[in-house]
């Protein structure tokens, strides 16, 4: 018995599955942007040993990178609950874990997955400037705070936008699980639409389709930011005429 | 959605939970090895393709490297598990009775190639052609070089990014369990209808040292190997 592949079909229910596409840029935007933040803070406790906070970083990192994104989200999925009835018990406050809405249970998961990468790839940047630069800012009186902010991560900055790139392209493929905390997103309105109707061939081409899209669209722009920012790297074309 | 939200698990309930997760380890295992095996040749082929530049092959070779890094794992594996039978169904070919094992290596081999075949690449543009003319002019084939001089140097200098792929390998065979795959993650099923849905913070807890655990390992295994290899070699670190 031969089936035949539904196009038909699954041109209908690309509206459908579109819907799904701001649940899952505002999910990457938002882990991106609050995961930049974390993530700075992280590396520079990194880089300046903070006493305390360094132990707790390197084992922060280790455990967000050495444990899958599924695992980590079902553990905070789950665990919530049970901090709020511990906080509820000892504090005596009145939490309740079903009011809180399932987006910020994902917000919150993936900026936790994404502060850790982000730590490390800023660590990566800040150290592959020259250390030389730091040395002027204090030359010129700057304290570490100003150098820090007025001439190394700028620069920083510029050697990290691939790799952060790269970071969100990833972040984009990762929601793609944030059904694990009952977000509805792209594949699980993907998901919902094959089982209804045993269509699955012809649905998740559309949602691959989907996916590679918006890639696409992200690293072409990624690619033109970086053209402009590393605009300053530029040689001058000193041509002598004899 | 009400959740049971007490533990109170004790010690000997922990060292439970871990005996019966670690009991499915060796599938987990067998997953990553099976798969990285595949993706290692798919990914010297692919990377053989893309420094060669054979007219049509490469055009492919793109196409799918651009498909399978854009996509998530997540619907590259329901593609495969759920399309490729009814794809075969149109030309009259029944897989719907291949174990599910198969799929899930397929997919994962698929997907690490692409990322291995972007490693392999990188690493044998880093050896240099200095090292290929210097073994022209000794009088070594395209082939002998390759395999004597070139490979081994490009070995040690992709260790650090494969030990990365091999984790990142780890980590994506945690999805099989979407597939009805009783390994680690599926093992939690199992678990969780066993204890009527009680306790499933400690479980994932469970999981994920066992994750952090066998990604240590592995780290470890890929640090002594590059310690191994690199004898002889001068570099920025000692």
């Amino acid at each position: 018995m031969a089936t035949t592949i539904d196009f038909k079909f699954a041109l209908e229910q690309v509206p459908e599955v579109l819907k799904g596409v701001p649940v899952t840029l505002t999910i990457a935007i938002v882990a991106m942007v609050l995961g930049l933040v974390f993530g700075l803070l992280i590396a520079l406790c990194r880089i300046y040993k903070v006493p305390v906070l360094n132990q707790l970083s390197i084992v922060y990192i280790s455990f967000i990178r050495g444990t899958p994104l599924v695992v980590q989200l079902y553990v905070f999925f789950y665990g919530v609950p049970v901090l709020f009835d511990f906080l509820n018990h000892h504090f005596g406050l009145n939490l309740n874990a079903d009011e809180v809405p399932t987006m910020i249970y994902a917000l919150i998961a993936y900026t936790i997955n994404t502060a850790a990468y982000e730590a490390e790839i800023f660590r990566a940047s800040i150290n592959a400037v020259n250390a030389g630069q730091m040395e002027a800012a204090y030359s010129v009186g700057m304290t570490t705070a100003q150098g820090l902010y007025r001439i190394v991560l700028p620069q920083a900055f510029v050697v990290a936008f691939p790799n952060l790139g790269n970071t969100f392209i990833g972040l984009i493929k990762a929601t793609s699980l944030a059904f694990a905390v009952k977000v509805v997103e792209i594949l699980a309105i993907t998901r919902i639409i094959a089982n209804n109707g045993y269509k699955f061939l012809e649905m998740y081409l559309v949602a691959s389709i989907i996916y590679w899209i918006i890639c696409w669209v992200c690293e072409v722009i990624f690619a033109k930011l970086e053209k402009k920012m590393s605009r300053y790297e530029k040689q001058m074309d000193l041509k002598t005429t004899a | 959605m009400k959740v049971v939200s007490k533990i109170n698990t004790s010690l000997q309930d922990w060292a439970d939970l871990f005996l019966k997760v670690l009991d499915k380890l060796p599938l987990t295992l067998f997953m990553l090895v099976t798969s990285l095996f595949f993706a290692l040749i798919l990914g010297v082929i692919i990377a053989i393709i893309r420094i060669q530049k054979p007219p049509i092959l490469y055009g492919i070779a793109t196409f799918y490297l651009s498909f399978t890094r854009c996509t998530p794992l997540l619907v590259q594996l329901f593609l495969v598990y759920f399309g490729l039978p009814q794809l075969l169904l149109v030309f009259n070919i029944d897989i719907n009775s291949w174990n599910r094992l198969v799929f899930v290596i397929i997919t994962f081999s698929f997907h690490t190639a692409a990322y291995l075949s972007e490693v392999i690449r990188s690493a044998y543009l880093a050896v240099g052609t200095e090292q290929l003319e210097a073994a022209y002019s000794v009088g070594m084939t395209y082939t002998q070089a390759l395999r004597r001089i070139i490979l081994p140097q490009a070995f040690v200098i992709s260790l650090p990014n494969l030990g990365n792929n091999i984790i990142e390998l780890l980590k994506d065979t945690s999805l099989a369990f979407s597939i009805g795959i009783i390994d680690i993650m599926g093992q939690v099923r199992i678990i969780l209808g066993n204890n009527h849905g009680m306790g499933m913070f400690e479980i994932y807890v469970v999981i994920s040292l066992v994750y952090w655990g066998t990604c240590i390992l592995i780290e470890g295994i890929i640090g002594y190997a590059e310690k191994v290899f690199k004898k002889g070699r001068v570099s920025l670190s000692k």
